[in-house]
């Protein structure tokens, strides 16, 4: 494996974690399986974009643009998809298509409102690149890595000491559980909503500096972003890790060395296989908890 | 018809009796039995109902205990008849998609109700089908009817292969995974230079229309047609394979797979029988949507054509036939009919999507139930905030009570006390203490009307011990042998104490009842 190879995969692998674990904690804590993660992604680079072009093209503002639209749609899909039927009768399967219908609703919306022209946006790391001896690493791949690994290890650590870190994690291992122990299940959501749309609000800023934002930017991250959470085990965010480093390097290595077109061909066979001897993904054991 | 003869002076009324609207009914004259007509070579009657004595007016009338089939036929007929009847390409194109999608979405809530195999590789079934037979057909010239035969020996095939891993695989794993075998078949198909890479689909199969006919009305009736009748055929297929042995012991499983378990149901070997007939037939469709568009495109292996696909069933329930055929409808009615208005009848759709899973359980076919339910609970709900009783029947008891005049006397006898409650006040009591015998103020007189009417179980009675001298206070039983109790034990030397001793019990009565 070059060194490119290497920074391109660790740069995916980076991406993906972010998406995955986002999803992987919605559905341990909240019982959803979130199919509008996509739309969250997509609504987070039209905002980076619009603020771009509205306040200057600073990183400070597409991050921080990106970052709460993510947040906001979160918060958007907390109120239509969780708030009214989380406690109603075969909730997990109508939240899936709640979420579902709002990912195809807000897509179209995009759609009908930017036009399906694709937006770029500014690359907030600039264009630059440094030499790691006769590797040329470029400072877009060197900014998500650190990025998105600062991010994740804040909120790992987040997650592990807070007040708060330890409401959700009691969400999900039990929310019957953390009810009773006095947890408001509504607000803890709303946090972990909040949480997972602003880490793909961040993934798609980050994203965006190698692709463009367009309405139908969100469907191949929210497939990698499901895919990834269930090959690491739904609900394990070091399955998840796991997950994205196999699949990160995978599409890497598949793309330097067979080209791009055997990408998602590699990886879903990878996945079969996979799958088929660890029926629950690789960490997967909290499933079996998780169903009733 | 006889009754009614018999009852000169009243014409027959639509509601004899009550204030309820009014139903249509089947009358039966009462010379000839209702003749049953049932279903060759079974048991089954047509239609399920019986003939019953409409308690209103005791006429004899046929009762239909399952109105569904009479909406399946209008409904089917009409689904025929009205977009031929419009006649104009864009209508018979989507009645013909329509036809098609409800088929395959048959087939797909046979896996995902039926089964509880949650596979999205449904379309990609029909998708392998299609694209096979037509390559076939190019290369090898085979017929149509060749193609449907070899189409659905493709999907029973494709269908074993995806359907084991769901032996071991379960819930949204198995979803993803089949997820992984779409996105596999599309990239496939849209690099593979022999399914047409280049053109964007593979062109150019036999099919079931004759050349003169094509992209003609005609031949768009006649395709639309031979869709419904493929939607006929694979709803017989849901209706066998949901209705019968699979469907019940599959039911059974769904209940509890390890009840179902110990009884000896062999559930992983029933669902895998129900993926593979559902493949099969989807391989059929496959092989009939490869002959109806002459070939097959690669928008049969996307993802949002799944997700639309999964709307409709979504919209229509999950788990009835009826909520596939009208979901697909909707969406396409919306979809094909409406194509000026672009993302927006997307929107619109999702909507629906969105509205019907926060306000229905399953789906708009699954309202009514949910309706019923929420009438119930609302019901039972009333009755337990009602606490106080009053010798009034509550719902549940007045149910059991075979002579229903009972329940209207015991109301009448709640409202009547009640209002008699009002009566009894300090006033009224010193008046009869003062006089207990002879003319009497109204209200006096409608209380002690009332104490006279009681029966005589448990009534305060006076028995004279001693003439005018010593009287006391007994309770009858109101059970003949069975001889009446002492009251208090006091002894009363005074008729009229006595006689105020005994109202001011039962007034006490009153007011405690």
């Amino acid at each position: 494996m070059d060194m490119f190879t290497l920074m391109s995969g660790l740069q995916l692998t980076c991406i993906y974690a972010i998406l995955a674990i986002g999803v992987s904690i919605i559905w341990s804590s909240l019982g959803m399986l979130n199919l509008a993660h996509g739309f969250t992604f997509a609504a987070a680079g039209y905002g980076a974009w619009w603020a771009a072009s509205m306040f200057g093209k600073s990183a400070l503002v597409v991050f921080a643009a990106g970052i709460t639209t993510g947040a906001l749609v979160g918060v958007v899909i907390y109120v239509l998809a969780f708030l009214y039927i989380y406690d109603k009768p075969n909730y997990p399967v109508r939240a899936l298509i709640a979420t579902m219908a709002i990912n195809m609703m807000g897509v179209q919306l995009l759609m009908w409102w930017f036009g399906p022209r694709m937006k770029p946006l500014p690359k907030v790391f600039g264009f630059g690149s440094v030499k790691f001896g006769d590797v040329v690493v470029t400072y877009s791949q060197l900014g998500t890595v650190v990025c998105s690994v600062g991010v994740l290890g804040i909120l790992l650590a987040w997650l592990g000491i807070s007040r708060r870190g330890l409401e959700i994690r009691a969400m999900m291992q039990n929310p019957e559980g953390a009810a009773l122990v006095g947890i408001s299940l509504r607000k803890t959501a709303l946090w972990v909503m909040i949480l997972s749309g602003a880490l793909a609000g961040l993934a798609a800023v980050l994203l965006s500096q190698t692709f463009f934002v367009s309405p139908y930017a969100g469907l191949q991250p929210l497939i990698k972003g499901l895919i990834v959470a269930l090959l690491g085990g739904l609900g394990s965010i070091g399955g998840a890790m796991i997950g994205a480093a196999m699949v990160g390097f995978a599409e890497a290595l598949t793309a330097s060395h067979l080209g791009g077109q055997y990408v998602l061909m590699v990886q879903f066979t990878m996945i079969i296989i996979i799958l088929l001897f660890r029926p629950r993904g690789i960490s997967g054991l909290l499933d079996e908890a998780r169903e009733e | 018809m006889a009754m009614e003869n018999q009852r000169p002076h009243s014409a027959p009324s639509a509601s004899l009796v009550g204030h309820r609207s009014w139903f249509p009914r089947i009358r039966l004259t009462g010379q000839r039995d209702l003749k049953r007509y049932r279903i060759p070579l079974t048991r089954r009657t047509w239609f399920q109902g019986r003939a019953v004595v409409n308690p209103r007016d005791l006429t004899r009338q046929y009762k239909l205990d399952d109105k569904r089939p009479w909406f399946w036929i209008a409904g089917l007929v009409a689904a025929l008849i009205i977009p031929i009847l419009v006649g104009t390409n864009l209508a018979l194109t989507a009645a013909t998609t329509f036809a098609l999608y409800s088929a395959i979405n048959l087939m797909w809530m046979l896996v995902i109700g039926t089964a509880g195999i949650f596979s999205l590789a449904t379309l990609a079934v029909v998708g392998a089908s299609a694209y096979l037979t037509a390559w076939l057909s190019i290369e090898f010239g085979i017929t149509w009817p060749v193609m449907l035969l070899l189409g659905t020996l493709i999907g029973l095939v494709f269908g074993a292969i995806i359907g084991l891993p769901a032996l071991r695989i379960d819930g949204l794993y198995f979803a993803l995974l089949t997820m992984g075998v779409v996105e596999l078949c599309r990239v496939y198909v849209v690099q593979s230079r022999t399914f047409g890479s280049a053109t964007g689909g593979l062109y150019g199969a036999d099919t079931f229309i004759p050349v003169a006919w094509q992209l003609k009305t005609p031949g768009l009736i006649l395709g639309y047609v031979a869709a419904f009748a493929l939607m006929l055929a694979m709803l017989g297929i849901y209706r066998l394979v949901n209705g019968q042995r699979l469907g019940l012991l599959l039911a059974t499983a769904r209940e509890s797979e390890a009840s179902a378990e110990a009884l000896g149901i062999n559930y992983q070997l029933a669902r895998f029988t129900v993926f593979l007939i559902s493949s099969a037939a989807l391989g059929f469709i496959g092989g009939f949507y490869a002959a109806y568009f002459k070939g097959a495109s690669p928008s049969l292996f996307s993802i949002d054509q799944v997700m639309l696909l999964f709307a409709m069933i979504v919209i229509g329930g999950l788990g009835r036939a009826e909520g596939a055929v009208v979901g697909t409808g909707i969406v396409v009615l919306l979809d094909k009919l409406f194509t000026e208005f672009g993302p927006i009848r997307f929107i619109v759709i999702g909507l629906i999507m969105l509205g019907v899973t926060l306000f229905a359980r399953n789906g708009l076919l699954g309202i009514r139930d949910q309706f019923i339910e929420f009438r119930n609970k609302k019901k039972s709900e009333r009755r337990s905030e009602r606490t106080e009783k009053g010798g009034e029947p509550l719902p549940e008891e007045a149910s059991e009570i075979r002579d229903k005049d009972q329940i209207y006397f015991r109301r009448f006898d709640k409202n009547l006390r009640d209002h008699l409650k009002t009566l009894v006040t300090p006033e009224l009591i010193e008046e009869h203490r003062i006089k207990p015998l002879g003319q009497h103020s109204d209200a006096l007189e409608r209380v002690l009307n009332y104490f006279r009417g009681a029966g005589g179980e448990n009534k305060y009675v006076l028995y004279e011990m001693k003439a005018n001298t010593e009287y006391k206070i007994i309770v009858t039983t109101g059970e003949k042998g069975i001889p009446p109790r002492d009251a208090d034990g006091i002894v009363y030397t005074n008729k009229n104490d006595a006689l105020h001793a005994v109202f001011l019990k039962r007034v006490q009565d009153l007011m405690d009842s």
